[in-house]
């Protein structure tokens, strides 16, 4: 019985297999030449040439020569400027998690109070995440003016994209039932939100917050760039004036800024959870 | 008057959806303070039909619910969480804020009756710490009263959330499926917090039990919900077993 059954099995599938392995093969080849076809014309598109490395490297070399030593003399000029770069990531980040936490709730499914808000909260949302911050930055400059304000504005928007998406995304996960509970005692909808949902996500919130303040540290940096004040408008000046000793300073001082804040975050995120 | 008024009665209460099915029909019954009924039926009977009736949440096609004597089927906003207050919910899980205090959800159930800025952003009343105590004391639960919630067992976490519902003042109290979650022991404690709330504290109680065991020992009254009719509602000693078990006739126990 149970041969017979076995080689019942193996008849079939010696007919289906060879037709499956054959088909699978010539989609495979299918792939890999498609995958192929796009590298080679992202290379062209790019107009790689790998010549130009090598004769690049004298040009690096003059370059880092020419930098060399870094100007520490200007270190006290540069460190409002650094400030400033700090400073407008902290001012991004803090306003950007008092405004996204409302939108937050608004761009849940499980708290908002009507699919219509929900669909038109989830677009602003999508809509300040999509537009990178150094597009923001030089809409703000063209509308607030040069400096750090307008850079500030840019952090602002964009992190309030990031984070009310990530931070609807832990609403969404939350367990509803404490929500139900205070609900039935007679508890307000604002009552609800501070002492169920609040309590709930904030090990999540301040991770996340603290994350979304590294990553803000790391755009405020090239911000200047668009004319929206720090360190970076000094490296954009610097490089324009072929300063290179300074521009050597600048992007050591970018260097810890960038670190010291990537260390920063991550060893406080894991005192919060 | 000398008749006790019931604290939970429920006068022919019918609701049809809107697809059409009949989930609930001419459903009457009333529980009377230091009273514990118990609402026995399979999936589908309209048991939770009938407790969102009862709770507010949904409104019946017909009859009607009144609460301490008042009708929350008319009400709504306002009026009918204020007549809401009246009733307190259990729920099949203990829903507590995990990372807050036993106390701190505690006191939350009293949120209702304290409605200002100071706690619409996120404070506890005050005053209501001794009261949020005394509830705890009567579940037995006040030397965990500092601890985090998350540090309770299941029988512990729903024993505070009795003490949740205790804190909002309830004459009553609903309970879904509250022991549902929990291993026998700790259901047996939970059953007999209850019991005791209706015998000594004179509340009544209207609890869902899935255990038609823990039903005739603990509930003064059986109410067996078949097709959304009410099937028998009398003391345990006279419903047979057979009663009972027609009403789970083709379903399989879980």
């Amino acid at each position: 019985m149970s041969s017979e059954s076995a080689v019942a099995l193996r008849a079939d599938s010696s007919a289906v297999r060879p037709v499956v392995t054959r088909f699978g093969a010539v989609l495979r080849i299918g792939i890999l030449v498609v995958l192929g076809l796009i590298l080679v014309q992202a290379i062209y598109v790019v107009q790689a040439r790998p010549q130009d490395l090598i004769t690049g490297v004298s040009g690096m070399k003059d370059l880092i020569s020419r930098a060399m030593p870094p100007d520490y003399a200007d270190f006290p000029n540069e460190l409002w400027p650094a400030l400033e770069t700090i400073d407008i990531a902290i001012f991004g980040t803090f306003f950007a998690v008092a405004l996204a936490l409302p939108l937050a709730v608004l761009a849940a499914h499980n708290t908002t109070p009507a699919r219509p808000v929900y669909y038109v909260v989830r677009a602003l949302i999508a809509v300040f995440r999509s537009v990178p911050d150094l597009v923001w930055a030089l809409l703000f400059v063209t509308a607030v003016g040069l400096g750090p304000f307008a850079g500030a504005l840019a952090i602002t928007i964009n992190s309030m994209g990031m984070l009310g998406r990530l931070l609807a995304e832990v609403i969404e996960d939350m367990d509803m039932g404490p929500m139900d509970a205070l609900a039935s005692t007679g508890a307000g909808r604002l009552q609800v939100f501070s002492h169920a949902v609040v309590p709930s996500v904030l090990p999540s919130l301040m991770g996340i917050t603290l994350y979304q303040l590294d990553a803000n540290i790391r755009s405020s940096v090239v911000l200047g760039f668009v004319g929206a004040g720090g360190i970076g408008f000094q490296l954009l000046t610097a490089m324009n004036l072929f300063q290179y000793p300074d521009v050597a300073l600048l992007i050591m001082m970018m260097f810890v800024i960038v670190i010291g804040a990537e260390r920063m975050s991550a060893a406080l995120r894991k005192r919060v959870a | 008057m000398t008749a006790i008024q019931p604290l939970i009665e429920v006068c022919d209460l019918g609701m049809r959806y809107t697809t059409g099915r009949q989930a609930l029909q001419g459903a009457s019954f009333a529980v009377q303070p230091g009273e514990l009924a118990v609402i026995l039926g399979a999936n589908g009977s309209g048991k939770s039909t009938m407790m969102r009736i009862i709770a507010g949440m949904t409104k019946p096609t017909t009859g009607l619910v009144k609460l301490a004597g008042q009708d929350i089927t008319t009400m709504n906003g306002r009026q009918l969480a204020e007549a809401r207050m009246a009733l307190g919910m259990v729920f099949q899980h203990a829903n507590l804020i995990k990372r807050r205090s036993v106390i701190a959800n505690v006191v939350c159930g009293t949120l209702g009756r304290h409605r200002n800025i100071f706690t619409a952003f996120g404070g506890l009343p005050a005053q209501e710490f001794g009261h949020g105590m005394r509830c705890l004391e009567h579940v037995g639960l006040s030397k965990f009263a500092y601890q985090r919630a998350s540090t309770l067992s299941g029988g512990q976490a729903q024993r505070a959330s009795i003490a949740r519902a205790l804190a909002q003042r309830p004459r009553a109290l609903l309970a879904d499926e509250p022991v549902a979650s929990l291993d026998p022991e700790a259901a047996e404690e939970v059953m007999r917090l209850l019991r005791r709330l209706a015998k000594e504290d004179g509340m009544a109680v209207l609890a869902v039990l899935h255990q038609p065991d823990l039903a005739r020992r603990y509930g003064d009254r059986l109410l067996g919900l078949r097709k959304g009719i009410i099937a028998f509602a009398d003391a345990p000693a006279n419903v047979t077993d057979g009663e009972i078990d027609s009403l789970y006739e083709g379903f399989h126990p879980a």
